[in-house]
């Protein structure tokens, strides 16, 4: 396979697009960020799936396209599948040898947002990645369903205000801890599976690659700072994503065949996660005096989250 | 000074929801969009400024008018780093052999990441009103900040 | 390469089994899908067939229906044939994806073996599922026996992949009484079964990468419903290419198929309006009241549901002295009269003739309909016909117990 160089971003940048502009996303929306850090780390050929989603509702748009290589949607929870059909396809004709050009390099590729992959679209995507078709499943995380208005996800933390889990003065917003989607596909035995940021955008990159190139179901969980509905700056997407990192409310860390567990990103200086919190607006009400045992409580998570890891790691089981 | 960035013909010449209607008869079937003209091998290989973009590509699509702030691009300063080209939402920094070369203001909706991640002192990029005269602009250019205690 | 299947020229085959014979022969390329009675032993035969050879595809066994058809529309977004089979509730959780499949123009061949739709549960076979999916965009062929399921079957490839038409296709048979059924039936050999349905001529595939296609795009109120016109135009202008693959069909096996198959109509006073294996007894019905009571009975079966043939309806309400009709619905109509009796009626209005209708829910899961019911039913007609109105309820239920349930009389001074 034919492989980017991300020696540098020098290198890096030599690369011709394939993400096209004037989509419709938000100006400073991380998705984009992330899409065309991907279609950039390979020259193959791409065959892309992707969810609804803010993505898909800002990239084809009848009559425009910002894709540059084949792209299908079809609903909500079920680019896992439709990609699926699509790999199978490439397989059946490659057997039959009725593809024009058998031997082009190609990677099957799904994006999903959150409210797709770990909500709706969890059957569909936990049976794509245990029948182990050769893609790579990347979920675009901003914690909520951002394209409908922001409503809770099975991913948005505790303690976010979103529009169906209220900060009120009887609620400090969401009352459940985020879903581990990340330990979910290690445990299906998946070959690669990762959690990235678009901040460390070598580490993404390298992710990105090794998903690409490693034969079998791949998962990727990826940050999505999200303008919008976590209410910050457009300018501010790769510095809340920094926030995220470092604070450790996003480890950065892979898992190889549902074991082998490394971490890929140790911040220097580990900040506190009410850096990260204070950055946004959808926690802004933790910081009144009687919400404080909340951010108390993200706080020891998130330490014993990163104590977990640090064990698996050393462990190498 | 004026920008000089590669492109097509057909860069950003389309406002959004300003293209024609066509009928029933003549939307393409099964909502199909190809966004080349032409068979094309090996895309990945082909600079953007050499394609032959189909009106059905948001290439040809302008979001400019979303912009309330521009970022201005001062090459004097830059260190080509590519920080902002990496980070970009928007395909709008346009970078050939390395070297940054400017904003494409058809695709840019003026988030103003860039301005964010550049790196040098001053800034090699630094955020004016979307109307402001690029040389304008360039002349108003702060000086180098000294390093605070 | 596949294996040649040995085939005899006479076969003793349930719909089923004649059903996954005719993917094999037309060497589907993929088929996702998921189990569910009483179509599961279709995709398990193909299933047997790739894990032995006789086909050169892909079995996907995904999670649930909805997945299969999702599957099926990224496959055949990719450029080959694609064929999967459900039933019942399995249909109705596809039901999303399957006015997406249309609206995608992507020419996958379902084949559905009708069962009722819970609640309450139910595997046996009624049209509740056929009827849920009769706005979806495909288009809907009916067989009434195994045979005609293996036929069907193989001319529904070359319908929903001709290219004035790529639209998905529907090859319907009853649950249990067809699907279950062994009959006799006379396949084609391979390479002829192969030949008639021909290659498959791959249109804005994703796997040619040297052009793009973007898929499943967005529209809105600017562009939502001249796509929708397009689609429902290449609908409707799919009853001529289906008239051509039927008469194709017929010049190589001397088998015949129409749009509106009908029996024993040309002097026909009364008729019975069915669909599915309902049809074979109605005409069994038919031929003993003839001999018997001397009724002219005759029966008349869509079978195409979608496009439904309005013109073909009407042309064979005019070219008869038909008087009455009974239009039978297996599907608990939910408010409203049956959907065929709509239908019908609408097509019967138009026309000079204008016989009395009247319809008639029955079969619901599962029950059966016998000979006998369909002779009192067609007594019933005559009736109609020798008073001059309807004489009976315009909505009846038939085969049911307890008290005679029925709706709305035709009020006569």
């Amino acid at each position: 396979m034919a492989i980017t160089s991300i020696k540098n971003l020098k290198e890096f940048s030599t690369v011709n697009e394939r993400f096209e502009g004037a989509h419709l996303l938000c100006p400073g929306c991380a998705h984009s960020m992330i899409v065309r850090e991907l279609m950039n780390a390979t020259d193959d050929n791409l065959v892309i799936s992707t969810n609804t989603g803010c993505l898909e509702v800002s990239t084809a748009v009848y009559p425009y396209t910002s894709w540059d290589t084949s792209w299908i949607h079809i609903g909500f929870e079920n680019a896992a599948s439709a990609i699926s059909g699509a790999e199978a396809m490439y397989k059946a004709r490659k057997k039959k040898g009725t593809l024009k050009d058998p031997d082009a390099p190609v990677k099957f590729v799904a994006f999903g947002g959150d409210g797709s992959s770990y909500d709706i679209g969890f059957q569909w995507l936990s049976g794509a990645i245990e029948r182990g078709h050769d893609f790579t499943y990347i979920v675009l995380d901003n914690e909520n369903y951002a394209n409908t208005g922001g409503q809770r996800s099975s991913s948005t933390p505790i303690g976010a205000h979103t529009s169906t889990a209220q900060a009120g003065s009887h609620s400090y917003g969401k009352t459940q801890k985020k879903k581990d989607i990340v330990a979910i596909m290690a445990a299906h035995g998946a070959p690669y599976v990762a959690q990235l940021a678009p901040n460390k955008w070598k580490i993404m990159a390298k992710g990105f690659q090794k998903a690409l190139d490693t034969e079998g179901a791949c998962f990727i969980n990826s940050v999505s700072p999200c303008t919008t509905e976590w209410k910050f700056d457009p300018k501010d997407t790769i510095n809340v994503a920094d926030l995220a990192t470092d604070s450790l409310m996003f480890p950065i860390y892979e898992i190889i065949e549902g074991h082998e567990l490394n971490i890929l990103y140790r911040p220097k200086n580990i900040i506190k996660v009410e850096d990260y919190l204070g950055a946004q607006g959808r926690y802004k009400h933790l910081f009144k005096p009687e919400n404080r045992h909340v951010i108390d409580r993200i706080q020891k998570d998130v330490d014993a989250k990163w104590e977990y890891l640090q064990r698996r790691e050393e462990a190498r089981v | 000074m004026s920008q000089n960035i590669p492109g097509t013909a057909k860069k950003g010449i389309h406002e959004l929801g300003a293209e024609t209607k066509v009928g029933w008869d003549e939307v393409t079937q099964g909502v199909v969009l190809e966004p080349f003209a032409e068979p094309v091998k090996d895309v990945a290989h082909i600079r953007p400024e050499e394609r032959n973009y189909t009106d059905f590509s948001s290439y040809t699509a302008t979001v400019a008018s979303w912009r309330v702030l521009k970022p201005v691009y001062n090459s004097d300063i830059c260190i080509d780093c590519q920080n902002c080209w990496v980070w970009c939402p928007d395909t709008s920094i346009i970078s050939r052999d390395k070297q940054m070369l400017g904003i494409d203001y058809d695709h840019c909706k003026g988030c103003g990441v860039c301005v964010e991640v550049c790196p040098t002192n001053p800034k090699s990029l630094l955020m004016f009103d979307t109307n402001e005269n690029l040389d304008v602009a360039l002349s108003q250019w702060p000086e180098k900040k000294k390093k605070e205690k | 390469m596949a294996k040649k299947f040995d085939i005899n020229e006479i076969e003793v085959w349930d719909g089923n089994y004649a059903t996954s014979q005719a993917l094999r022969q037309a060497q589907v390329d993929v088929v996702a899908a998921y189990p569910i009675t009483p179509s599961t032993p279709i995709v398990e035969g193909y299933g047997s067939y790739v894990a032995n050879g006789y086909v050169d595809g892909e079995f996907v066994m995904v999670e649930s229906e909805h997945a299969a058809m999702s599957a099926c529309v990224g496959a055949a977004a990719s450029g080959g044939r694609v064929a999967t089979a459900t039933s019942s509730q399995g249909f109705a959780l596809m039901t999303e994806v399957l006015y997406q499949a249309s609206g995608m123009r992507q020419p996958i061949v379902l084949t559905v073996v009708n069962r009722a739709l819970a609640s309450p549960l139910n595997v046996r076979g009624d049209h509740a599922d056929m009827y849920l999916g009769r706005d979806a965009g495909w288009i809907n062929l009916d067989a009434f026996n195994a045979q005609e399921a293996y036929d069907l079957t193989l001319c529904a490839f070359r319908i929903g992949e001709h290219l004035d038409v790529r639209l998905p296709v529907m090859m319907h048979q009853d649950g249990f009484t067809t699907s279950h059924k062994a009959q006799k039936v006379n396949p084609l050999q391979d390479e002829v079964a192969y030949k008639f349905v021909g290659d498959y001529v791959p249109v804005d595939e994703m796997l040619d990468f040297s052009r793009a296609v973007t898929h499943g795009a967005q529209t809105e109120e600017d562009w939502h419903f001249e796509h929708k016109a397009k689609q429902h135009k290449a609908l409707m202008d799919s009853r001529t290419v289906i008239d051509a693959v039927f008469a194709d069909f017929k010049a190589l096996t001397g088998r015949e198929y129409k749009r509106v198959e009908t029996y024993l109509l040309e002097d026909a006073e009364v008729a019975i309006v069915a669909l599915g294996s309902s049809v074979e007894t109605a005409l069994l019905a038919a031929e003993e009241l003839r001999k018997e009571e001397g009724i002219k009975a005759g029966v008349i079966a869509p079978r195409v549901f979608r496009p439904f043939p309005y013109d073909l309806i009407r042309d064979v309400i005019d070219s008869s002295p038909l008087k009455a009709l009974a239009v039978m619905d297996k599907s608990s109509p939910g408010g409203a009269m049956g959907a065929l009796f709509n239908e019908i009626s609408a097509a019967a209005y138009t026309t000079q003739n204008r016989p009395l209708i009247t319809n008639f829910i029955y079969g619901l899961g599962g029950r059966d309909f016998s000979v006998e019911e369909a002779k009192r039913i067609f007594k019933e007609q005559k009736a109609h016909a020798d008073a001059g109105h309807i004489t009976t309820p315009i909505q009846q239920f038939s085969g049911l117990r307890g008290p005679k349930l029925g709706f709305f009389e035709t009020k006569r001074s």
